[in-house]
């Protein structure tokens, strides 16, 4: 039987050394199949209990989008490019298309303005549900997790009635979406959906987000500040949760956000706690959007651009140019850069993952000094999309 | 932010910076062209006039022209300005060099690293400089986001369709 030291001893050999030899410390593994790391991989040299250094390593999970989008048509890109960030896939599909939409110069049609809008909040509300879900099961509270799981489905289900697929949408496309919504019933549908997801969160703030242990495990823990945090290129609810109110809606609107009223929750103190409480008021201000854009009701006339161009689709061609297009998400600023040469295929697709800025550098920084017990809390609250920090 | 805000914001960039041009693409979007050496200068001064926040590095190949582009965005919180700095440097591998910006936005690291990777272009003074997410594979060549890179490479090597490719129809034939 190969003893312990033996392996250790052959994996130095092997270059397999991370971190020089000391006494004290020792180097431990952490993911990507332990369930907490949500497969992601973190390579940490331990004293005791505590971190002495981290190394993100976010892995192979997809690899090559932008170089595969300059082979397809333009079109075929967003059944690729969604593939970035599963949990919400709606809001690659919605950068592209905003960034084609402006390098053509097309003014999207009201309705499907509208219909965008509503779309990237529910997907907003179903990915803050999937990231409760996340951090309850780090917490120990399982039955938090089972209902976020549970009322995401509702959304989901909603997602395929409106597009045909429930994770991978290839509903927004350039020049408006993909077809219309079925009809009043699923309107209500979503308004039931609303009312019912609202009159649930209470019961999370008893499970959660008011629970003593929640307070125990993440007060005081992965802080940042706000000079840190611009520094690094933090955005989203993690840079709200320093004090900084930037949110893409309010400060660079766009589709329908300008007209709508809602609020940008912000903390100071930065640490765990603050960027989950930042998270669940969230919750609120997107349903609340959602109220308000039910209300005022789908704007009448057709719901994508009437072009003669897009009755061919594998030949349809954008002319030469350039555009940046940035939304919200959950996870922070998330944009596309797109060139065109004035081809059927792109010249050049880049995304912005807010990921790429929370997983590495800042993941690595926050976590040193932390006990074992927290890297799993830490990880959960910067909610790290690992697939969109290797395009 | 109106168009007049922005205008008075490039008007004011370029008071500093008389070697930069720049311009209001629409609302809310500024872009400015950049000779390469002197970027770090320039981004001082955007940092002046409150960009602090650096949200990546993009860089697009142009083998016709021998530039690679690198693109530098940058967001203005309080008047939610993104502004786009554009560079070009030649795209021979001796020559590609920029000097980093590290110190000025720290978040520029992980981009530089990034485009290191995927265009070869080199940061003089980024220490982190190693190769985060390609391995070296001398059978594909480096950097795969240059127009040149071989992507049929290793296949057409492994698996010998190479003779079977039509230089006239310009396509395999099988």
């Amino acid at each position: 039987m190969v003893t312990q030291e033996e392996l250790i001893r052959e994996a130095r050999e092997n270059g397999m050394e991370l971190f020089p030899i000391d006494k004290d410390t020792y180097e431990l593994f952490f993911g990507p199949q332990h369930m907490a790391t949500e497969n992601f991989s973190i390579i940490l040299k331990m004293d005791g209990n505590r971190v002495v250094k981290a190394i993100a390593n976010p892995g192979f999970l997809h690899r090559g989008f932008e170089k595969l989008a300059e082979f397809r048509p333009w079109y075929t890109n967003i059944a690729l490019l969604l593939r970035i960030c599963v949990p919400e896939s709606d809001v690659p599909e919605a950068i592209y298309s905003m960034a084609v939409d402006e390098i053509i110069g097309w003014e999207v049609p009201e309705r499907a303005q509208w219909i965008r809008t509503v779309v990237l909040e529910m997907a907003r509300v179903s990915a803050y549900l999937f990231w409760i879900m996340g951090l309850s099961f780090k917490l120990g509270v399982y039955t938090a997790g089972q209902w976020a799981a549970a009322y995401r489905e509702r959304f989901m289900r909603l997602f395929e009635e409106l597009t045909g697929a429930r994770v991978y949408h290839i509903y927004t496309i350039p020049g408006g979406v993909r077809r219309d919504i079925p009809g009043d019933k699923w309107l209500r549908q979503l308004r039931d959906t609303v009312e019912y997801v609202k009159s649930k969160l209470p019961d999370f703030d008893n499970l959660v987000f008011e629970n003593y242990i929640t307070y125990r495990r993440m007060e005081g823990i992965g802080v940042m500040d706000k000079k840190f945090a611009l520094r690094e290129g933090v955005t989203g609810p993690n840079l709200r949760a320093t004090g900084v109110a930037y949110d893409v809606r309010k400060d660079d609107p766009y589709l329908l956000y300008s007209e709508l009223d809602f609020e940008v929750p912000t903390m100071k103190e930065g640490d765990a706690l603050a960027r989950a409480l930042v998270r669940r008021y969230e919750i609120e201000q997107d349903l609340y959007i959602l109220e308000q854009l039910l209300e005022m009701g789908p704007p009448s006339g057709p719901y994508k651009v009437e072009d003669p161009r897009l009755k061919n689709l594998p030949r349809f061609k954008v002319p030469a140019g350039d555009a940046f297009a940035h939304v919200e998400s959950t996870k922070g600023d998330f944009g596309a850069y797109v060139v065109s040469d004035g081809g059927n295929k792109p010249y050049r697709v880049h995304v912005r993952g807010p990921s790429i800025a929370h997983g590495i550098r800042v993941l690595e920084q926050l976590l040193v000094g932390a006990r074992i017990a927290d890297v799993p809390v830490i990880l959960m609250s910067l909610d790290n999309c690992p697939p969109d920090i290797d395009r | 932010m109106t168009w007049e805000v922005g205008e008075n914001l490039v008007k004011s960039i370029l008071e500093k910076a008389p070697y930069a041009e720049g311009k209001v693409r629409r609302e809310r979007r500024l872009e400015f062209k950049v000779p390469a050496e002197r970027i770090r200068e320039f981004l001082m001064i955007m940092k002046e006039h409150n960009f602090p926040l650096m949200l990546q590095i993009t860089a697009v190949d142009w083998p016709k022209e021998g530039e690679i582009e690198l693109v530098y965005h940058l967001m203005n919180i309080e008047l939610g300005t993104h502004a786009m700095v554009k560079t070009r440097i030649p795209r021979d591998l001796d020559k590609a060099k920029m000097p980093t910006v590290r110190d000025l936005y720290p978040a520029a690291e992980t981009y530089e690293r990034d485009v290191h990777d995927f265009f070869g272009v080199y940061f003089e003074g980024n220490e982190k400089m190693e190769m985060p997410w390609i391995l070296d594979d001398p059978e594909q060549g480096l950097y795969p986001h240059r127009k040149d890179f071989d992507m049929l490479g290793y296949v057409k090597k492994k698996y010998k369709i190479l003779d079977r490719f039509d230089e006239n129809k310009d396509r395999y034939v099988i």
